[in-house]
């Protein structure tokens, strides 16, 4: 928690992220908190540990478009832990209200680009706030550079640190990377190794075609059609449980 | 830092006065003048009481596992990990739309010598609704909910404190923006007036209001693998979740597709050879729009997806809206 002094009688009034009037707990004036002169630091608490980041990283890669048994094979080389920085401006334009997001550092991350505050529970920044042992990226880009270049009138601007875990893993020699937003639990990935549609079109459209031979055989001789119908019930069942099976 | 505080007092006789964040106008208490408020002053915020507890966000998610295409062992298998509500804001508007819509629909009939009319029925509608619209103010990342479904609870700040508060960072213009529009395309959809040819709406934005609507996030395993569900903390309803597909259902269902769809295609065909009409071509679209989507499930059926996830697969409701479509345009090409 961060505290300004009460402009009327100096005492400490302890206020947060998101707070616009507060009260001073001594001389019982309000107070409204402009920060539009000011640049403020917060930061968003770890609601993921590292064994969900692992289990939502096992997940995902267990996914449809994932390579086959990505999620048992690959191995994963190093999780850590990470606060990156990103520029929050609010600022009025043209009567609007507007919010604008700009990277405070710059990265070869996947998702950190994409420019957003995730949903998360805003802290203010300070020397009380506990990192839990992740490391703190600090910003390589100034925020006065932003700044200059925005249109409108400022309302609050703010360097936020949000929580990431960073998971690498190797597939079939090759390494990648993810990014887990640790508040919501948004995987990010630029590149992974991905499983094609083949088998699962092959199973479609091979049972399609041979009912569509059995229907018209029906005419012919129901019998025949029949129990070769049957065969391909249990042809195509077969196939395709091993195709979603992944054997 | 003591610049950014700003000390309020009446303007008028220097009495300290006290704003709620919102509020546009107020009476200072010790000289009764009226007093408008400049700049920015914030919304209206209300919040929802958490009703629901941690057991029964556990227990509403284990019935989850039981409905619908999830892996069949999920109930046993399964094993929830972490639990805890969280509060997260959503922007509220109500938007009045008033005016006439005016148009005409089209009906066609037969008369005893064959020939088909079309006649035009001219239409008049009065449009006089308020609507209600909500959008999550953050960025909803992989919780799977972007608007509220439930407005009513009781409203109160007193655990405020102790839930994880997600923070607005959404415009509020944006938001009121946005509310226009739906309004108007609901407004439109409310009166049934096929063929538009002159509309007069006006749009009133009411009220915007923030909400803090307490939410659940239930984190589970399966097989070594981390999902999630969300459930409404006042009505007790999963919202979104992700869950475990299981291939048995992949199976079976490709397996119903192809065999059904192929008939269907084999009936179009030799009824093609039988006859001249559309109705060969409507048995082959159908056989062929029963493949695909089942074959959707059979691709992605790996993971069940509930909400607004980013990223999802378009559900089987869409896929049946492009059949419908493509099958009236192929009937359109017969007439």
């Amino acid at each position: 928690m961060a505290s300004i002094k009460c402009p009327k009688c100096a005492a400490p009034v302890v206020f947060d992220a998101g707070t616009k009037f507060v009260k001073c707990t001594y001389c019982d004036s309000q107070i409204f908190i402009d920060r539009s002169g000011a640049g403020f630091y917060y930061a968003a608490p770890f609601l993921i540990d590292e064994a969900n980041a692992i289990g939502t990283f096992r997940r995902w890669a267990a996914g449809p478009t994932k390579a086959k048994n990505l999620d048992r094979l690959a191995e994963i080389a190093s999780v850590t832990k990470h606060y990156f920085p990103v520029y929050m401006f609010k600022r009025t334009v043209g009567r609007k209200e507007q919010v604008m997001l700009e990277p405070a550092r710059s990265t070869t991350l996947p998702g950190l680009h994409s420019l957003k505050v995730p949903a998360t529970d805003l802290k203010v920044f300070d020397a009380a706030f506990d990192t839990e042992g992740a490391e703190v990226i600090q910003p390589d880009i100034e925020m006065l550079s932003y700044l200059d270049a925005l249109p409108g009138e400022p309302v609050e601007q703010a360097l936020v640190f949000f929580p990431i875990w960073r998971l690498s893993y190797v597939f079939a020699q090759k390494c990648y990377d993810v990014v887990i937003d640790a508040s919501a639990g948004e995987v990010f990935a630029a590149g992974f190794p991905t499983r094609g549609s083949a088998a699962y079109v092959v199973v479609a459209v091979v049972g399609f075609a041979a009912f569509t031979l059995e229907g018209i055989l029906a005419l012919e001789s129901m019998t025949a059609a029949a129990s070769l119908m049957a065969l391909t019930v249990v042809g195509v069942f077969t196939a395709s449980y091993a195709v979603a099976r992944r054997l | 830092m003591s610049e950014i505080s700003v000390g309020l007092n009446c303007p008028a006789c220097g009495g300290a006065i006290s704003v709620v964040e919102g509020d546009d106008t107020l009476i200072c208490p010790y000289c009764d003048s009226t007093l408008f408020i400049e700049g920015e002053r914030g919304v209206s915020t209300i919040a929802f009481k958490n009703i629901l507890t941690r057991d029964g966000a556990v227990a509403e998610t284990m019935q989850w596992w039981s409905r619908g295409w999830k892996a069949r062992d999920l109930s046993r298998t399964g094993a929830v990990s972490e639990v805890y509500p969280i509060y997260l804001p959503f922007w509220r508007s109500s938007t009045r739309v008033a005016g006439w819509i005016c148009g005409y629909t089209e009906r066609r009939y037969t008369d005893d010598k064959g020939r088909t009319h079309v006649q035009r029925v001219p239409k008049e509608e009065m449009v006089l609704n308020d609507y209600l619209f909500s959008e999550i103010a953050t960025d909803p990342g992989d919780l799977g909910i972007t608007s509220l479904r439930n407005f009513s609870g009781e409203t109160g700040f007193a655990d405020f404190d102790m839930i994880p508060t997600f923070e607005a960072t959404t415009g509020r213009d944006g938001a009121v923006e946005r509310s226009k529009s739906d309004a108007i395309s609901r407004a439109r959809r409310s009166v049934s007036v096929p063929h538009i040819t002159l509309e007069r709406l006006h749009v009133f934005p009411r009220k915007l209001s923030m909400i803090y609507y307490p939410i659940w996030v239930v984190r589970y395993s399966y097989r070594n693998r981390m999902y999630m569900s969300t459930v409404d903390g006042v009505t007790g309803e999963v919202l979104s979740g992700r869950a475990p597909g299981d291939p048995l259902f992949q199976s079976l269902a490709i397996t119903a597709g192809t065999s059904v769809g192929g008939l269907l295609a084999a009936a179009g065909i030799i009824l093609s050879t039988l006859t001249v009409s559309e109705i060969p071509l409507v048995a082959l679209m159908i056989g062929a729009g029963v493949l695909y989507l089942t074959y959707r499930f059979f691709r992605h059926g790996s993971e069940i997806i509930e909400g607004d996830f980013k990223h999802k697969p378009a559900s089987g409701g869409e896929a049946m809206r492009g059949l419908g479509e493509t099958a009236r345009l192929i009937r359109g090409a017969y007439r």
